[in-house]
């Protein structure tokens, strides 16, 4: 088996407000091994967001930690976690937030370039990027001249960039119509059938349920549903609080 | 480094606002130019005015400044002729400064005389047919307005009338002369209708022969360097005339102008602080627009000093377009305020307050690139301290 690309442990994440500490997380652990497509859903402000983003590195946890290819996000510094979103994640986003000013070839160069890339290596990565997301004939338009379909394959193509160990996905349907949904589910599943690990966000059934296994979340733990036996739902989690 | 240009992409998001911020700081840049401009161009230009002949050294009247009509200094010639004599001296020359007449049919038109000995002379430049011989008694050189009311041309003979009677307004001393040449005067005033004979005639016409008569005395070191050790040497010689040197008369001219200076650097701090206020502004209201997207570049690695070079690249763009149509617009608008301000009565049109000296460019375009990098400096602080995962929270909101 191999080794798991994420590990957390304990992950608990409070907020302050109004002078209170809000429980968004109250002791989240999990595995994902590579090569996995996990869903992680629940109803609204149960948590699984803000646990995307713990596991992403984009916020800190309160206590807790979370491993990425052995690397602990805690040790580093803000330079460093900088560094490992670059090139170890990559993010896709429910608003897509592309970059207007740019071209969709120029977005997906964007963390490339950030990379280091060099410009003629890059061009041809973010070419042969949207040709997998079906978009190479639109690589001269601007994020502004392309649909809210065209716009997330163009950030899915983004996270893909860097050849991430690890997708991270926050409602990646969630501003789409259900027919252009659909096409982004099918881009997923190649995605996984490719090698990509995945972990997506979601409040859609039907991108939950195409998942490996699926994490249900409520109050900011990780909870046993109730109809385990669905088909969608491959491994539990590694722990439940 | 992205290579993408982004930032600089972002200010064609709203080019209506960036258009107006650029005219913004055109106009500032402008202000402060003109301002650079004015504070060392004053000088500048009394000091080349005075040194347009190379004559570094004025003799004067004790007390007085050059070029005082009334005051004037006797036995001229003789004081000429030891000066001349003495090491370290180019040349001496000395002049007569007076108002006089032309007649023209019946009518007097008034001029100014300069007395000159055209062997050492620093006072003026041929534009066309010769200069006077220094025994030419019956020559005479006018500046184009006074060929124009005059209306004479080179050949042609004038009368000057001096020494008015002012009870019966008839001339005591009339003289015909021939127009040698015209020429530019170097201290005439716009339009200012000026005629010069050799010393010795204006004397007669001036009624200062009595005594060997001239307003100044202007000498020439043989080194510009040594012109400071022979005013020395002549003050010591000549006790009883003023003798300044053009950097003492600079000197002196830039003390009574510190309060124009400390206005021009008023008005030039204060185009400075518009100048931040305009990009700062802009930059910030950018900044919180594109708050998530910001966010999200971050999230997604790019680092956060990729964010603030890109931030100070927009507001050192803004400063170097700004600046640029700054700096024309200053040229233009120094020299519409140079010709109003030098068509005063009295000032030598040759005088400019506003120098385009190189210096002043580069200074001015220095400050500006500084002051455009430390406006943005907020904006991009902010933008690379935006709290990512709340961000995108209240973004998903």
């Amino acid at each position: 088996m191999s080794p798991p690309v994420l590990v957390a442990r304990d992950l608990r994440k409070d907020y302050p407000m109004y002078g209170q500490a809000v429980h968004a997380l109250r002791g989240v652990s999990l595995e994902i091994a590579a090569g996995e497509y996990v869903a992680v859903v629940g109803p609204s402000g149960s948590g699984k967001s803000t646990l995307l983003q713990l596991i992403g590195g984009i916020d800190s946890p309160t206590s807790g930690t979370v491993e990425i290819l052995g690397t602990v996000l805690q040790s580093l510094s803000d330079r460093e976690l900088t560094r490992l979103r670059l090139t170890r994640l990559g993010f896709i986003f429910q608003r897509f937030h592309l970059l207007p000013v740019l071209t969709a070839q120029e977005n997906v160069e964007l963390p490339m370039a950030e990379a280091g890339v060099p410009r003629e290596q890059r061009r041809a990565r973010a070419l042969e990027l949207l040709g997998y997301v079906g978009l190479e004939h639109r690589a001269r338009h601007r994020a502004t001249q392309l649909s809210g379909g065209e716009m997330q394959r163009v950030a899915i193509a983004r996270a893909l960039a860097n050849r991430p160990a690890l997708l991270l996905a926050d409602e990646p349907t969630g501003e789409l119509d259900a027919a252009t949904g659909h096409e982004i589910l099918e881009l997923f599943r190649q995605l996984n059938r490719d090698g990509t690990t995945l972990v997506v966000v979601t409040h859609d059934d039907r991108l939950a349920e195409q998942a490996d296994r699926i994490i249900h979340m409520l109050d900011g733990h990780i909870v046993i549903p109730e109809r385990a036996e669905s088909s969608a739902v491959h491994g539990l989690p590694a722990s439940t609080t | 480094m992205s290579g993408l240009g982004w930032g600089l992409k972002s200010l064609g998001r709203h080019r209506l606002r960036t258009a107006l911020s650029i005219a913004g700081i055109a106009v500032s840049a402008a202000m402060l130019l003109d301002m650079v401009m004015l504070s060392g161009g004053i000088e500048k230009s009394f000091a080349e005015l005075l040194l347009a002949k190379g004559y570094q050294i004025r003799l004067t009247p004790k007390g007085t400044l050059p070029f005082d009509t009334d005051a004037t200094l006797s036995g001229a010639t003789e004081l000429v002729t030891s000066i001349r004599r003495m090491p370290g001296i180019a040349a001496a020359g000395a002049v007569l400064g007076a108002s006089l007449y032309g007649r023209r049919r019946d009518s007097l038109i008034t001029l100014f005389g300069y007395g000159i000995q055209p062997e050492a002379q620093a006072l003026y430049t041929v534009l066309s047919g010769g200069d006077l011989d220094p025994r030419d008694s019956i020559g005479v050189l006018l500046s184009l307005p006074a060929a124009r009311v005059l209306q004479a041309q080179v050949g042609d003979t004038v009368t000057l009338v001096g020494r008015l009677d002012p009870q019966v307004v008839t001339a005591a001393v009339g003289r015909k002369v021939i127009v040698r040449g015209l020429v530019r005067w170097v201290y005439d005033y716009r339009d200012q209708p000026s005629v010069g004979t050799v010393l010795p005639v204006m004397q007669s016409l001036a009624g200062k022969t009595a005594g060997d008569q001239a307003s100044l005395l202007m000498v020439r070191a043989s080194e510009d360097t040594a012109a400071p050790a022979v005013a020395k040497t002549l003050r010591q010689r000549f006790p009883q005339v003023e003798v300044s040197s053009v950097a003492d008369l600079v000197r002196e001219f830039k003390q009574r102008l510190v309060y124009f200076r400390q206005l021009s650097y008023i008005l030039g701090s204060m185009s400075l602080i518009v100048t931040v206020l305009l990009i700062a502004t802009l930059l910030t209201i950018t900044v919180n627009e594109r708050l998530g997207e910001i966010a999200t570049l971050r999230a997604i690695g790019i680092s956060r000093a990729t964010v603030v070079r890109e931030v100070l690249l927009q507001g050192v763009s803004l400063t170097v377009v700004g600046s640029v149509l700054g700096i024309l617009l200053g040229l233009v608008t120094a020299r519409y305020l140079d010709s109003i301000l030098t068509s005063f009565p009295g000032l030598p049109a040759a005088f400019s307050f506003f120098v385009p000296r190189r210096e002043s460019l580069i200074r001015a375009a220095l400050v500006l690139f500084l002051t455009g990098s430390l406006a943005a400096l907020y904006p991009a602080w902010l933008a690379s301290r935006a709290a990512i995962a709340a961000v995108l929270r209240a973004e998903a909101a």
